[in-house]
């Protein structure tokens, strides 16, 4: 049976034997590529990029000795990813057709996992389902080294005056717990969820794009290591915002940087529009937008937000990369250019990268909310309404994080205002929630408990980011340590919350085993109240002027960091548990029925362990999912999806 | 139950595993493997604070990290300017610290003249191969020593800043170098504290406002004194 | 989803109780009072945690914060005594998924219009009262070269070097200094630069804050209102020593300040290249 999306070539001659490299390509083969090309790229580098002959006496122009070394660091790294992609088989599709020798059905089956066992999640699979579960396994990799990371830095910040790190490995740890939670927390909802359930959710045997789908995420897994190999190469003085010029002072450490962004940007792209273009076109008969879930729009939105954001990234690093290599000046005032540039295209990414992380992971919980209340969801043309507007607001506030820079003193107020406007949206969809809990059947299992987790530290999240869009009061907080603790509510309170609710709802239909709650709850709680504990402590010392990234710091903020770190230890402890439970669970959990939760999306209408092409007839939608609940304008004998409407408290 | 088993498993395995990398980090970790220099004692002095012991830090500033402190092939960065022995100082609490260094490097125009001029020391003033200064030209620095701590209520604040002069590259000593300048100053350490210090003459040549390089590197021209 | 008119069997009876009079209404409005007090009550920890204040723009900062936590009190509190009353009364406890019985409304469009007003009020409000206060502050920050060389009072030329501040005063006979003396109750304008990277200048008690960039200016203005000595940070991550970049800020009457200006000037320079050089 012929996958829809691909058309199969009728040449003769066509089918000679195919697919023989195809079949012997793994991550085994990706490594082996990656570490040849990179060695190959290191030598021609060190043999190309020289210092030129000089007259006998002369020295060697000392910024010629750096513009080396980095041009010989980055092409390294810059072999390390082709060979990777190389290896792991990420160009046979283009080339194959470049040739006219385009797979076979076969071939194209094989490449989608079929009959491969464990090994398919190994390979370059493009079942979405396949690539589901391996942005699963690497975003709680990724948590797990940011995490790692954070107990370091906490450790260092238990007491004022510690030499546990030195100030060099503690910005290089600071810097780098943030791109790696960033990157984790921008995939953990759209690479496992928006990969494996959200074809499924459409009715749809597989994403629009399965070849980038692939591609996205190993793309991603090629580039871990080189952000990994940064402490080894003199680190990272800058945070993981690399502010230039400073960015620009900094050892090779500072190329791994600019070489994971890049790569990611790439990986971001072709997966927005893999996403999009899925969500646009392979919705099955019968679902109008109206009859969409609401994980959907979230899911969109976040990806179509990443579109204008991600290449502002993209720009500001390469042009970091040409600072650090090629001797160019964008950033150096000295010359002619600005570090204010860099901070413009920083935070035009940087802003609506906080959106891009934050509305799936609501739009998940948007999703469970009605299957654990039994209700419909509350008004789902105002959370439709709402996700726009936070993804319209979102590109126009970026100065907000630029008030104290001296950038544009006159565009303050402005800045002020949509970002101040922000938080209509934004409340709707808490009225969109609470609005489904009332008067329903709230059905306490931990989804449910992660929404109101999320509900709690979203609130302490929100209304700290309204008194840092104040730009007075920012006078006092911008670079506290109130900055770190609101971010961390809003991107860990509420969206990793919302990702853990997320991985133990379909965690069921991913892995075929119940998430053992019984257990997880304990990790889960920990984790809450050590997170509450640890941010709570941030805000007090934030409140009284602690600096953020500082190694070590005045007396007076002694009590407040001790309480933080014992609150991170605490999360340490909780995720761990978490981390067993995912673990144990996946081994030996009960095994699942196909619907648990009793729930109307389509993902919970195939068997568990669903199919290989999803349905085996493609389903035809007549109501949206959410008719939970009794309706009062329906006859009693009515078929329980006829669609509905009603109003009432 | 099976489930538990594993999930305590994992726990601990969790758990050592992240001791075990703030274990290794902390101990491969190559600021913290920098040797302490504790400073020599020279007896007791009388002062106008009253008789307080007396210690003496030696120092030399080099052009390149060949002359010996960073192991006989110059270390991992053989060019980059360095201080020696070593950056980490330890001097009691409650003394007149004297600091001797022995300035082997150029020099150039500094960006910020304040850094040319004394600050902080005992009387103001400077010594200078045997004569007393509170600056230097500012188109003559090879380095400088500024001293300071992060301000807490439970230490006392220290700042000192010193300008080394450059040495002339024409006079050339016998170990290849030019002939050092040595400057002594003297200041006062309160109570017990951590103090950063580092040269605040741009000379991490070839790196953004030449603060690169060695100037942003421990072990080279930057360190921290402990005052115990 | 069609609008279907509804029958007249389906109507809300006459007699069932208005929306305020229902029985879980009731109870939530109650529990958001009890929140919102206990949380009022606490309005005034952050001005307490921020401590000492040093200027008019750090009195401003306590109140807006005193002020956007009161409000803020009872905004979450809603949100809080919705999901503490349906853990006590909606709760399903249950190995199963819960029965259908719920009501199945599926929005309620005077409850949104509501909370989108009420919400875009508090909004506006919000801004309104930034812009209020950026009125107070603002002279400073919209400041040209040309009008801070006119303004009469004491100018600071603060320099941000990597991993230090000093600050020189160049109408005093450029005297420098690493420890900031202003006097009291009087203007004090800051022209802020950076020799480096990009550093952050903040007196933390004054709550005032402007980056120091390389090649550029930026200008601040301030008027403590209490004497003593304050912490001046660097609120920007700058490399190595960012965290030791911090100094104090001494504010003394001005007769003290003349003493220590005075003091100051009489430093004779002592060149090293008096005397026929090194």
């Amino acid at each position: 049976m012929a996958i829809a999306t691909h058309e199969v070539s009728a040449a003769p001659g066509s089918r000679r034997a195919g697919g023989v490299l195809l079949r012997k390509m793994s991550v085994v083969t990706a490594i082996a590529c990656g570490l040849i090309l990179m060695f190959a790229a290191h030598y021609w580098a060190v043999n190309f990029f020289v210092m030129p002959e000089l007259p006998e006496g002369q020295d060697a122009p000392s910024a010629l000795v750096y513009l080396l070394e980095n041009r010989v660091t980055l092409t390294t790294m810059a072999g390390w990813v082709v060979g990777f992609m190389l290896g792991i088989g990420a160009f046979n599709g283009p080339v194959r057709w470049f040739f006219g020798k385009d797979l076979s059905d076969a071939d194209l089956l094989y490449q989608a996992g079929k009959d491969q066992g464990v090994w398919r999640y190994f390979r370059f699979t493009t079942d979405h389902k396949v690539v589901g579960i391996q942005y699963l396994v690497i975003t709680m990799s990724l948590l797990g080294c940011g995490g790692t990371i954070a107990m370091l830095i906490r450790t260092n910040l238990m007491t004022p005056s510690s030499s546990f790190l030195g100030p060099t490995a503690y910005n290089t740890f600071v810097g780098m717990h943030g791109i790696i939670m960033i990157v984790a927390t921008i995939i953990m909802v759209t690479g496992p969820f928006g990969n494996f359930i959200l074809p499924i959710m459409i009715g749809a045997r597989d994403m629009a794009f399965p070849r980038l789908n692939a591609l996205s995420f190993w793309l991603i897994a090629s580039v871990v290591p080189v952000l990994l190999s940064t402490p080894f190469l003199g680190g990272m003085p800058t945070g993981w915002v690399a502010y230039n010029p400073l960015a620009d002072q900094a050892p090779p450490g500072m190329d791994a940087f600019v070489m994971t962004i890049i790569v990611f940007a790439i990986s971001s792209a072709v997966a927005g529009a893999n996403i999009t273009t899925t969500a646009v076109k392979m919705r099955t008969r019968g679902m109008t937008w109206t009859r969409t879930p609401i994980f959907v729009y979230g899911v969109v939105a976040s990806v179509g937000l990443a579109i204008p954001a991600f290449p502002a990234f993209m720009a500001s690093q390469v042009l970091s990369g040409l600072d650090r290599a090629a001797g160019t000046t964008f950033y150096n005032p000295a010359e002619g250019g600005s570090g204010w540039l860099y901070a413009n295209l920083f935070w035009i990414m940087g802003h609506p990268e906080v959106y891009v992380i934050l509305i799936p992971a609501v739009a998940a919980l948007l999703e469970l909310t009605p299957v654990f209340c039994r209700r419909p969801l509350f008004s789902f043309k105002a959370a439709v309404v709402a996700i726009a507007g936070i993804v319209g607001l979102s590109v126009l506030v970026w100065a907000h994080h630029m008030y104290m820079s001296g950038w544009a003193p006159s565009l303050g107020g402005s800045f002020m205002l949509t970002t101040e406007l922000i938080s209509i949206p934004t409340g709707l969809l808490f009225l969109v929630f609470i609005g489904t809990m009332w008067r329903g059947r709230i059905w306490t299992r931990l989804p449910m408990m992660a929404v109101y987790a999320m509900l709690w530290n979203f609130v302490i999240g929100g209304i700290t980011g309204v008194y840092l869009s104040d730009i007075p009061a920012d006078s006092a907080m911008h670079g506290s340590m109130f900055v770190t603790a609101h971010f961390h509510y809003t991107l860990m309170g509420a969206a990793l919350t919302g990702t853990i609710g997320a991985v133990i709802y379909w965690f069921p239909k991913m892995t075929g085993r119940m998430f053992d709650e019984k257990i997880g709850a304990w990790g889960f709680w920990l984790i809450q109240i050590g997170f509450n504990v640890t941010f709570i402590g941030m805000f007090t010392v934030g409140f009284a002027g602690q600096p953020r990234r500082v190694f070590n710091y005045s007396e007076a903020f002694a009590v407040g960091n001790f309480v933080s770190t014992m609150g991170a230890y605490t999360i340490g402890i909780g995720a761990l548990i978490f981390l067993g439970v995912v673990i144990a669970s996946w081994r030996r959990g009960i095994v699942a029925t196909a619907n648990p939760w009793g729930a109307k999306t389509l993902e919970w209408q195939v068997p568990t362990p669903v199919p290989l092409e999803n349905f085996d007839v493609l389903p035809v939608v007549t109501s949206d999912p959410y008719g939970y609940g009794k309706s009062d304008a329906r006859p009693p004998d009515s078929p329980s999806d006829r669609p509905r409407e009603g109003v009432g408290v | 139950m099976r489930r538990l088993v594993i999930t305590l498993v994992t726990l601990v395995v969790g758990v050592v595993f992240v001791a075990a990398v703030g274990i290794t980090v902390t101990k491969a970790n190559a600021e913290n493997q920098l040797t302490v220099q504790p400073a020599l004692s020279l007896g007791t002095v009388d002062t106008a604070n009253g008789k307080l012991p007396h210690v003496v830090l030696e120092l030399s500033a080099w052009p390149d990290s060949r002359s010996g402190c960073h192991g006989q092939d110059g270390g991992a960065h053989p060019d980059w300017v360095t201080f020696c022995n070593t950056t980490s100082l330890s001097v009691p609490a409650h003394a007149l610290v004297t600091v001797r260094v022995h300035q082997y490097d150029a020099g150039e125009k500094i960006t910020n003249a304040y850094f040319a001029k004394v600050h902080g020391t005992a009387d103001g003033m400077a010594v200078l191969n045997g004569k007393s200064f509170n600056e230097i030209p500012p188109d003559q620095v090879g380095h400088t020593w500024t001293l300071r701590g992060i301000p807490s209520p439970n230490q006392d604040p220290l700042f000192v800043s010193v300008p080394l002069q450059m040495a002339d590259e024409e006079k050339v000593g016998d170990n290849g170098y030019p002939v050092p300048n040595v400057v002594e100053f003297s200041f006062y350490t309160g109570g017990p504290g951590k103090y950063f210090w580092n040269c605040e003459f741009p000379c991490g040549d070839g790196t953004y406002a030449r603060f690169g390089g060695p100037m942003s590197t421990q072990g080279y021209m930057a360190g921290e004194l402990t005052v115990v | 989803m069609s609008d279907t008119a509804l029958k007249e069997e389906d109507r809300t009876p006459a007699d069932a109780p208005r929306w305020w009079e229902r029985g879980d209404v009731r109870a939530v409005f109650l529990i958001w009072l009890i929140l919102s007090a206990v949380g009022i009550a606490f309005a005034w920890v952050p001005a307490w945690l921020m401590g000492l204040s040093a200027s008019s723009e750090m009195d401003d900062v306590k109140m807006t914060m005193t002020w956007f936590t009161a409000i803020a009190m009872p905004v979450g509190a809603v949100i809080w005594a919705v999901m503490i009353y349906s853990l006590w009364k909606w709760r399903y406890r249950g190995e199963q998924p819960p029965p259908d019985d719920a009501p199945g409304f599926q929005t309620n469009p005077p409850t949104v219009v509501m909370w989108i007003v009420i919400s875009a009020v508090l909004t506006l409000f919000v801004f309104a009262w930034g812009l209020v206060k950026i009125a107070a502050i603002s002279p400073a920050m919209a400041m040209t070269s040309a009008a801070t060389s006119a303004s009469s009072g004491l100018r600071v030329e603060v320099t941000g070097n990597q991993w230090a501040w000093n600050f020189t005063y160049p109408q005093l006979g450029n005297i420098q200094s690493d420890v900031l003396h202003i006097p009291l109750g009087e203007q004090t304008t800051f022209a802020v630069s950076s020799v480096d990277v990009i550093h952050s200048f903040w007196i933390v008690q004054m709550a005032v804050k402007v980056d120091a960039n390389p090649g550029a200016i930026t200008y601040l203005t301030v008027t403590p209102t209490k004497a003593g000595t304050f912490e001046v940070r660097c609120a920007e991550l700058c490399g190595l020593y960012h965290a030791a970049m911090e100094t104090t800020s001494v504010v003394s009457s001005r007769k003290d300040f003349d003493a220590w200006v005075a003091e100051m000037r009489a430093v004779k320079p002592v060149s090293s290249m008096t005397e026929g050089g090194a």
